[in-house]
């Protein structure tokens, strides 16, 4: 008994996900197994960084996503309040704020979106599905209203630094004249990915706000019941997501160095998508960010594996969608037992 | 009728309540009341009112019209916290467990421990949640196990738990033997017994009728949202209410049965 005590202690908590998460890590490596042999540039540390850039703009998505997937929801408009949160910051930009406060504010007006998500989910009590797919055209539309739906371009240098700066980068001067990469450098959006996660996980798992995620996700009426502040927690989990929305969109548009009011398109799916394949449940109470994380970066080595074997945008579709389906019915496997 | 009664005042007094859905009256003027150390059975068929009597007073419901008294002050219970704030614990038929938490999350729903820094306080809610569960049932295992792993007896076991373990003044117990085996059920029947000893006041909802003249002292009967009868247990016997419950009336000729004993 007291063994049993102590090795389900270390387990964290109640999701019972960790069979899920330790197949989603064996599939993780059997990818990176696999693709290092159908291309030989592949397996490199500057590959390695690539997908690391690329993969912690749908990480970061997928960290909010997960939290309202807990709560028995789901977030579609992520992908437009990217772009809007972009051209918000874009706008202000241009309008002679400085780039990091018009990255906050833009980041802000992410949460902004997402708040009235919980606002209508709860108070007006509208599907989650229905709110957010009204928001994702909501968002999107005041995107490209705001722009004609025109890339806002010439934003500075600056404005750059957040999507393509690195840490530990090491260039070295050649005999020739010319410089060489000795180290690409830790890209920044990888290591903000890196703290967000690492916040999330501790406010799902260890603050009264991630048990109140749980509750509500698992038998919301049971929360209501003991006290738990439904509305709150949901509302609280829809701001997260949108403010990481936000946050995403800063990364991608700062990546491009232009706000691209029509960018973001789909990417919510790309987001449940982690989640799922991480062992989030659609009919919430169960799912992790460790989990999700695992999922963004299957099908962020998915992806970049796919693209250097030479493999069509379309057959990427096709086996992202493979994935998917394939992920739910483990899932389902699982909570059959 | 009130002869179990001291001259305090009582735990919980709800007069004239009544609850409307639409043109449904759910609850018509009804009240009653509880005293420290008493245990009042709540009795009627499925949808004569008395569940969501208890809901009321849970604060899970709010009323249309009637008043609230708690230890004589009036009080307004608007939500489960309320309630909970003034010693009023509920043990729901369905449990209200939430199925992918474990014993502790459950146990401390909506009322988690937490460190100085404000995190999650595990190790001390296990602590708590095993010397809880283990009162009740020496042989509580899995504790980290998720609840809906758990069989009936146990999960039962979490939600008693729950309830008495924060003190509770009034207790609701909403048909907690329902799902029960006979040893289980055994068991809440010596918790009633001992709850009743500390003090505390029951609130019990069944249908089972033996529980009912074992266990409560007054009994209230409900038939179509009114209140058809209150009695002391020993004024009544098995006909009579079930022909309360049935009927709404008393059989003919019906005496207090008290006198005759």
């Amino acid at each position: 008994m007291s063994d049993v005590a102590k090795k389900s202690r270390i387990q964290f908590l109640p999701t019972g996900s960790s069979l899920h998460k330790l197949s989603a890590l064996l599939t993780l490596g059997l990818l990176i197994f696999v693709f290092s042999f159908t291309s030989p540039a592949f397996f490199s540390v500057n590959n390695g960084l690539t997908i690391l850039l690329q993969t912690s703009v749908i990480g970061l998505l997928a960290i909010g996503m997960t939290m309202v997937i807990i709560t028995g929801g789901i977030d579609l408009s992520v992908g437009s309040v990217l772009a809007l949160a972009g051209v918000v910051a874009g706008l202000l930009i241009k309008a002679g704020l400085p780039v990091f406060p018009a990255m906050v504010l833009g980041t802000f007006a992410g949460a902004l979106c997402g708040f009235v998500n919980g606002l209508v989910v709860t108070k007006m009590r509208i599907t989650p599905f229905v709110t957010t797919l009204g928001m994702m055209l909501v968002a999107r539309g005041i995107a490209l209203q705001l722009t004609g739906a025109a890339p806002i371009s010439r934003l500075g240098e600056a404005f750059g630094t957040l999507g393509n700066g690195s840490f530990f980068r090491i260039v070295e001067m050649q005999a020739n004249g010319f410089p060489k990469v000795v180290f690409p450098g830790i890209p920044y959006p990888a290591v903000l990915l890196l703290v967000m996660a690492v916040l999330g996980a501790f406010l799902l798992k260890k603050r009264q706000i991630g048990r109140h995620i749980f509750s509500v996700g698992s038998n919301e009426e049971a929360a209501r019941l003991s006290g738990v502040n439904v509305d709150r927690t949901k509302i609280w989990a829809y701001t997260a997501s949108g403010a990481l929305a936000g946050l995403a969109g800063m990364v991608l548009m700062s990546r491009l160095v232009t706000v691209q009011p029509n960018e973001g398109v789909m990417y919510e799916l790309d987001a449940i998508a982690a989640s799922v394949i991480g062992g989030a449940s659609l009919m919430g109470g169960v799912g992790s960010i460790s989990g999700s994380m695992i999922g963004a970066f299957i099908i962020g080595v998915l992806r970049n594996g796919l693209n250097m074997a030479g493999t069509s945008a379309f057959i990427q579709m096709i086996i992202i969608g493979v994935v998917v389906i394939g992920a739910v019915y483990i899932d389902q496997i699982r909570n059959r037992n | 009728m009130l002869n179990t009664s001291t001259s305090d005042a009582p735990l919980v007094k709800m007069v004239d309540i009544h609850k409307q859905f639409g043109g449904v009256h759910a609850v018509e003027d009804v009240s009653i009341d509880l005293y420290p150390g008493e245990v009042v059975g709540v009795l009627g068929h499925n949808g004569a009112g008395k569940s969501c009597l208890m809901r009321i007073l849970s604060g899970a419901m709010t009323p249309t019209s009637g008043d609230i008294y708690v230890n004589g002050d009036p009080a307004q219970l608007n939500s489960p916290q309320d309630a909970r704030n003034y010693g009023i614990e509920t043990i729901y038929q369905t449990l209200a467990l939430a199925n992918h938490l474990d014993a502790p999350a459950n146990l401390f729903m909506g009322r988690e421990l937490k460190t100085r820094f404000g995190n999650l306080d595990e190790p001390r809610m296990l602590d708590e949640a095993t010397k809880a569960l283990r009162q009740l049932n020496p042989n509580f295992k899995n504790l980290r196990d998720p609840v809906v792993r758990l069989s009936g007896g146990q999960r039962q076991v979490i939600a008693i738990a729950r309830a008495i373990y924060f003190q509770a003044k009034v207790l609701i117990m909403d048909e907690p033997t329902a799902a029960l085996g006979p040893s289980e059920t055994a068991m809440v029947s010596d918790l009633i017994v001992k709850l009743k000893s500390e003090g505390i006041g029951i609130f019990l909802i069944s249908h089972d009728m033996h529980d009912v003249f074992e266990l409560c002292d007054r009994v209230m009967v409900m038939n179509k949202g009114k209140n058809v009868g209150a009695f002391d247990i020993n004024d009544v016997n098995k006909d009579d209410i079930l022909s309360l419950i049935i009927k709404g009336t008393l059989p003919d000729g019906w005496r207090p049965r008290g006198d005759n004993q």
